[in-house]
């Protein structure tokens, strides 16, 4: 029986963009049905109307059909009451969806008690049961908590009990768990997947992840600017992709699954001696009144030259940490930290120091948003750190160098003098990459540096990375929560939980044959699409 | 935890006291003219009456005794003997203070409404109509300073319309407030443009929240969203604005009292400078102080009853 019939919807902008170009897609009862595409797609958009949630002024044609009434076309007394009872949703992240100056009871029981009228006690009673459902520990004790108290799993699991207390017939959940550890990731899903099947509701699943599309869901809809792609059974989309989009984005996922035959890489050079060495690194953040945070215990990590060595673990582990006592923008309590062999102790304070660590490292943040200077084009912003490092060059000279660098990463001279703004992502961090080897320091590090760009882009600068690595045995060290792009450009891996190395060995060994138990749960609670014939 | 911040607020509280009070106590000896001349002005004192009135007045001890016997006079209430009315400093205020603290309340109130209200009517018609309108008038608003803001108020609705009295404070509950409304009107205009801008900066931003989005899409109606999620989430920001207000407040009680002929604190400030009566100075600029900083110290307390983050000592987000 189909809940859900969107048929022919396209969406303008009062400046008469149009954002969606004719969507069709429906989802029967118990069924669920994953919308996949890059940002910029329209599948948040495609979600949202289906909400009725559109940018103010926007205007839109064709049928949003919801148990055969138009959402688009609602009065808005039947609008609020089907928000309420008939669909609902999840968003993405829980910190920014909730709000942190009320109470958990509040979040759970304000569209009851104040849109449906029901007594305090009643209210509190369907949340004390919804919570429960989506497995809270102490429902009770939760009515009573800030988010700020709660995990972001747990958080989430709050939204999720809030959309679940008007008993919806149909949940559209939009990236619900991108902002999550893998591990909590996998604990949604699960609470996901078992209140769609007690409650016989539709689920509309909105991701970027074509693993997690394809492991959760029946059927798969593929988006692409503001179109639908390719529509059919999730495993066929994933393994048979027919259109040359839907391909070209099953080829730019990374995936943690090793093919039989597959062997490591080796390594771009011949390894050479070792380039940063730390030995027995420990930091602990001690706030006034909590309890003290330990990012790191003893962590003792070797790159040889020419290596890429990649730190795998989730929020909290340490891992950025780690980055930023190698770098210098962190204090280490004890150990020791060396580069070339040579101590790098604690932060630099003297201007020369400063300059020599910066020779001895680099590194490339996560959002090229912010570590870009806005007002600087990005030949400026590579040609200042060559000025800086190499006083003594001519300006002509330096031009000609920043140009070479930014070809070597793949920008055009016409993207050369853009300003940040007018770069994509992707380009960004290009600029971002380029900066950071114009200095041409021994060691690269990169903390989550493709994390906030989209699949086909992310491949791209992987691409960038390993042409790199290849032409000037470039050593670097990647920080990452995403075990499929580690896989990607390092042979070698630690895993980090809570400040400590769980375990080193080498990359496809880690995801093949893991020895410590929480990589087997970190390696588990990836979604992964069952390949007939494979090995996972 | 309260207890805690409690406690910590009162110390950093007494520390900007003290400071403060040395700072207003010695920038007197920077100042030119002797108190002793303007106590027997018009005389040729003889130098027998010059030693008494320095005698009396303590004004042969060192600085820093004086500034010690000035604290430790505070302590038990006494601040001084008034050059200018021969009386204790403590009555010559006191006799001005209520009238003056009516003044100020009445301000605030009406910045606080209209600033609160307009801002809010701006937020939630941003980038329209209404919201042009509001943030133009209240711009023009707050370049009105409170001398000519008092002058256009007496020529048009005390003299033109004659619905208020230009002058006095009045007698009794309903008089006062009659007599105090064109003064406290003339000190709020300049300042609603502040409540009103930061009202519909804030609440723009809680507005562009996903938490905002998340309440609307559990169908609950917009006002119920626009209350519960979206004013009360801004107040943080203007609660704290509020805080450092008073000081502006206090400060354009000199100018609005003088042009209404109050006779409350702000005018006698004004007065006692020309004067040169050092004691009323001091102990008005000090209570301007201490009133300023008491009240922060309070906006800061109760941050967490808005904002259970503040609490747990986390800031931001």
């Amino acid at each position: 029986m189909t809940l859900l019939e969107i048929s022919g919807l396209t969406l303008d902008l009062p400046n008469g963009k149009r954002l969606l170009h004719g969507i069709d897609l429906t989802v029967s009862v118990g069924e669920t049905v994953a919308l996949v595409g890059e940002s910029g797609s329209g599948k948040s958009l495609t979600a949202q109307s289906v909400l009725g949630l559109l940018p103010s002024g926007a205007q839109t044609s064709g049928q949003v059909l919801v148990e055969g009434s138009d959402v688009l076309t609602m009065k808005p007394p039947e609008l609020l009451a089907y928000r309420r009872s008939t669909a609902a949703m999840v968003f993405q992240d829980p910190r920014a969806g909730i709000n942190p100056m009320r109470t958990i009871g509040d979040h759970l029981t304000e569209a009851l008690r104040l849109g449906e009228g029901w007594s305090v006690a009643r209210a509190r009673e369907r949340a004390i049961e919804v919570l429960a459902a989506v497995d809270m520990p102490r429902p009770h004790d939760h009515l009573r908590q800030y988010p700020h108290e709660l995990s972001g799993g747990m958080l989430q699991r709050v939204m999720i009990a809030g959309a679940l207390a008007g008993s919806p017939r149909l949940l559209v959940c939009d990236e619900p768990t991108t902002a999550l550890d893998v591990t909590t990731q996998a604990q949604i899903l699960r609470v996901l997947a078992e209140q769609r099947d007690k409650r016989s509701m539709g689920l509309l699943f909105i991701t970027h992840d074509l693993n997690l599309a394809a492991s959760l869901c029946d059927r798969v809809y593929v988006m692409n600017d503001g179109r639908v792609g390719e529509e059919g059974p999730a495993r066929q989309v994933f393994l048979n992709p027919e259109t040359a989009y839907a391909r070209r984005l099953v080829a730019a996922t990374p995936t943690i699954t090793v093919q039989p035959n597959e062997v490591p890489a080796p390594a771009a050079t011949a390894p050479g001696p070792a380039v940063l060495e730390v030995r027995d690194l420990t930091k602990t953040y001690r706030a006034r009144g909590r309890e003290p945070v330990h990012a790191a215990k003893n962590v003792t990590v070797d790159i040889r030259r020419g290596d890429a060595l990649g730190v795998v673990g989730e929020s909290g582990s340490g891992k950025s940490t780690l980055a930023r006592m190698i770098v210098g923008l962190e204090r280490a309590d004890a150990g020791t930290i060396a580069i070339d062999g040579h101590t790098l102790k604690g932060q630099p304070r003297k201007r020369v120091d400063r300059l020599d660590r910066a020779r001895r490292v680099q590194m490339v943040f996560q959002d090229p948003y912010l570590s870009l200077d806005p007002r600087m084009t990005a030949s400026q912003a590579v040609e200042d750190a060559l000025h800086l490092h190499h006083p003594r060059l001519r300006m002509a000279d330096i031009r000609t160098q920043a140009l070479t660098l930014l070809s070597s990463v793949g920008l055009a001279t016409t993207q050369a003098e853009a300003l940040p703004r007018t770069l994509s992502g992707g380009q960004r961090q290009r600029v971002a990459i380029a900066r950071a080897l114009a200095i041409e320091p021994s060691l690269l590090v990169m903390d989550e540096a493709t994390s906030a760009l989209d699949v086909s882009v992310q491949a791209q600068v992987l691409d960038v990375i390993s042409e790199i690595r290849r032409e000037r045995g470039l050593t670097i060290l990647f920080i990452s929560h995403d075990l499929a792009v580690v896989r990607r450009v390092c042979e070698r891996s630690v895993v980090m939980r809570a400040g400590e190395i769980v375990e080193s060995a080498p990359t496809i060994d880690l995801l093949t044959r893991p020895q410590h138990e929480y990589t087997r749960l970190l390696v588990d609670s990836v979604p992964r699409v069952m390949l007939v014939g494979g090995n996972t | 935890m309260i207890i805690r911040r409690v406690v910590g607020k009162l110390g950093s509280l007494t520390l900007t006291l003290v400071l403060a009070s040395a700072l207003i106590f010695f920038s007197r000896f920077m100042v030119p003219g002797d108190p002793v001349s303007f106590l027997l002005r018009g005389r040729q004192p003889s130098p027998e009456a010059i030693a008494a009135v320095t005698e009396q007045f303590g004004l042969n001890l060192p600085p820093w005794e004086q500034y010690l016997r000035w604290i430790g006079g505070m302590f038990q209430g006494d601040f001084g003997r008034s050059l200018q009315f021969r009386d204790e400093v403590s009555t010559v205020i006191g006799d001005r203070l209520p009238v003056t603290l009516g003044l100020v309340a009445l301000a605030a109130v009406m910045i606080l409404v209209t600033g609160i209200v307009a801002g809010t009517i701006a937020a939630l018609n941003r980038g329209r109509l209404p919201d042009r309108l509001i943030l133009t008038v209240l711009t023009a608003l707050g370049a009105i300073p409170p001398f000519v803001g008092a002058i256009i108020l007496i020529a048009v609705f005390a003299v033109q319309l004659n619905w208020f009295p230009a002058f006095g404070s009045g007698d009794g509950f309903f008089d006062t407030i009659h007599h105090l409304i064109l003064p406290s009107v003339a000190m709020a205009i300049s300042f609603i443009v502040l409540i009103g801008k930061i009202t519909r900066m804030s609440m723009v931003e809680q507005l562009g929240r996903e938490h905002v989005q998340v309440a609307t899409s559990r169908g609950l109606k917009p006002l119920t969203v626009v209350r519960r999620h979206v004013f009360r989430n801004a107040l943080g920001p203007i609660f704290t604005v509020s805080g450092l207000l008073i000081a502006g407040l206090l400060v354009s009680t000199a100018i609005v009292e003088s042009a209404f002929g109050i006779a409350g604190v702000g005018s006698l400030l004004v007065q006692s400078v020309n004067r040169l009566d050092f004691p009323v100075v001091q102990a008005i600029v000090l209570l301007v102080v201490a009133a300023f900083v008491i009240v922060n110290a309070i906006v800061d307390l109760l941050q967490p009853l808005i904002d259970p983050r503040a609490a747990a000592g986390e800031a931001g987000r």
